[in-house]
């Protein structure tokens, strides 16, 4: 895990997260829990009691302006390699109104300027408040993550499922779900493999 | 002579002034008499040829204006992420293709490069210009597909024929390379699956030649056409604000007056390397920014930089091998990607986590365009004409097969 100031990092931190990382220290120093700043992926992580503060913050700093909830996407960890079982929820930000200058297109690495946040919820409550009202396109990816990964995003009206049908047996792409027998009547015989 | 529809009120066919034309409701014997009116809800879809495919829209109308709306999507949910979870990542590539099945190419290219960030692979020279042919001449395939089938929603027949000619021959050309006319899996972990040879380069070279030549003629027939314009004149208006907070992309982002493209802003594979233009909305065309003109406008000024883009990668494609090595049962480090890349209808994104030792991703997340594109309609419908909700529906060239994935 990479720090702002870490000597072994600092040469290949990516210049935008790390932007973001210090208005947020300063701004809300309990929300970062982690954050790496190197590699393919470099994200932050904050607390869920904080998200939404964060992405306000994101939005409305006039030196930052991430004006898109770009994705949202969950990864399920029921057997992590340390910690409890828990669920990564990842939210890609993008700005189109603040740019960083073209030299940053031929980074190697990462030169794609996007940023990541994490927030990693626990596994039997899997709980993050919505961003729906901060970002209006983050509405379908929460329905999305909610259907497929079974997290609840909490503070909206309604959370109804989105790709699967309302009455379909939990959510598919937790690693422990299982094939039901039959649906409607219909039996269901899963593919190798799965 | 029929019944009057109302045998309360004077005939409508005999009431009017010689020689004038009244609106119905505006005639004398109607204003200010009761007119029962009611909110209906209807679904449009989801087999209606204007959705493109199996969308449901649930509208509630007042008269022929669209009051509220709700898009139901999923009706062909494929799995894809699940899929790509429980199969190694070389087979994870054909069901990309089927995602998006009008931009096979550019979504294999896409996932490819994914899986090569995520296990360090390095691709030949050569696959790389091959991929940028293929990549553009699947996007200028796509966007003729867009511009004529638009035409074909708005009630012009015509130009569809037209350019289903320019587009058969396109499709001929990657069947001669990859073997298949639609859904290719020509893009492979480390490279391609063909070389190209000097009769398909030639053959290339027509056909970009012939699209080159019809792009005024299929100008005339709908940019140019006063009806069209018409009819795509400041309708249904996405404005920079919306479009970004929804998170659309592509042309339709463009057409909001954002000058964004991947391939310029966010270079993958060696589009660095290529001179183009990115068109973006522009106030000088008629109608406004973002209006269902301009999201067509910019397909068609797309696909003339699309040909520079294949132009100038023939001209530079050097010798060598086009598949690098692979081990067999590939089994990329942990570690976690995100790309990015931008396909006709916006921006594909992949996110893949591997925990390394394994054949699988542990997780294989997958962003399509249409899916966001789609729900801003929510917004951007309120208010408009049925007729021009299928307008707008079709300047935002959806694939449902992406939309539920």
């Amino acid at each position: 895990m990479g720090e702002v100031g870490d000597p072994t990092t600092a040469a290949t931190a990516d210049p935008v997260t790390e932007r973001a990382l210090t208005a947020l220290r300063a701004a809300l120093p309990d929300a970062v829990v982690e954050a790496q700043l190197d590699g393919a992926h470099p994200y932050i992580g904050v607390r869920a009691t904080h998200l939404r503060a964060v992405c306000r913050l994101l939005r409305d700093d006039p030196a930052l302006q991430y004006e898109c909830c770009h994705l949202i996407s969950a990864v399920d960890w029921p057997e992590p390699a340390e910690g409890e079982a828990r669920i990564d929820v990842v939210y890609h930000l993008v700005s189109y109104a603040i740019r960083p200058d073209a030299s940053y297109r031929t980074r190697p690495g990462k030169n794609d300027p996007y940023l990541a946040l994490k927030v990693a919820v626990p596994r039997a409550c899997p709980e993050v408040p919505t961003v729906m009202d901060i970002w209006i396109g983050a509405d379908w990816h929460e329905r999305e993550t909610w259907d497929l990964m079974g997290v609840r995003f909490t503070g909206r009206k309604e959370l109804p499922r989105i790709l699967l049908p309302e009455d379909w047996p939990g959510h598919p792409l937790r690693k422990d779900w299982v094939y039901p027998a039959s649906y409607h009547g219909v039996p269901i015989i899963p593919p190798e493999g799965m | 002579m029929s019944a009057p529809l109302a045998p309360d009120l004077p005939d409508p066919t005999r009431g009017g002034e010689p020689g004038g034309v009244v609106a119905f409701h505006e005639r004398q014997e109607y204003v200010g008499r009761d007119v029962r009116t009611e909110e209906m809800v209807f679904n449009m879809g989801p087999q209606h040829p204007a959705t493109h495919g199996v969308l449901r829209v649930a509208i509630k109308t007042d008269g022929e204006y669209v009051r509220a709306l709700q898009p139901h999507v999923g009706n062909i949910h494929r799995c894809a992420e699940k899929i790509g979870e429980s199969v190694a990542f070389y087979q994870w590539i054909p069901y990309l293709d089927r995602m998006d099945y009008l931009s096979a190419m550019c979504n294999e290219h896409i996932g490819c490069m994914a899986i090569e960030r995520l296990g360090e692979i390095e691709v030949p020279e050569r696959a790389e210009y091959i991929r940028i042919i293929v990549a553009e001449v699947q996007r200028i395939l796509s966007h003729l597909m867009a511009i004529g089938v638009y035409g074909l929603d708005l009630g012009a027949f015509t130009p569809f024929l037209h350019q289903f000619r320019e587009r058969e021959r396109g499709m001929d050309l990657l069947d001669h390379l990859a073997g298949g006319r639609l859904l290719y899996h020509y893009v492979r972990i480390g490279g391609v699956k063909r070389d190209v040879s000097q009769d398909w380069l030639d053959e290339l070279d027509a056909f970009l030649g012939a699209v080159e030549q019809r792009l005024p003629e299929y100008n005339t027939l709908l940019l140019h056409n006063r009806i069209f314009q018409e009819r795509t004149f400041n309708v249904g208006v996405i404005d920079r604000a919306t479009a970004v907070a929804w998170g659309v992309t592509g042309p339709a982002l463009r057409a909001a007056g954002v000058d964004f493209d991947c391939r310029r802003d966010a270079p993958y594979s060696i589009y660095d390397r290529f001179d183009f233009e990115v068109p973006s909305g522009a106030s000088g065309l008629g109608g406004q920014v973002g209006d269902c003109f301009q999201r067509h406008w910019i397909r068609v000024r797309e696909v003339e930089e699309s040909i520079k883009i294949v132009r100038q990668a023939v001209a530079g494609l050097p010798e060598g091998p086009v598949l690098g090595r692979v081990p067999r049962g590939f089994k990329p480090p942990a570690g976690e990607v995100f790309i990015r890349g931008e396909n006709p209808r916006g921006e594909l994104s992949i996110y893949m986590v591997s925990v390394g030792k394994s054949e699988q991703a542990w997780r294989a997340r997958c962003r399509g365009p249409s899916f966001s594109n789609i729900a801003c309609i929510t917004e951007v419908a309120e208010g408009l004409l049925i007729g021009d909700l299928v307008a707008l529906i079709g300047s935002l060239d959806i694939v449902l097969g992406e939309v539920d994935r």
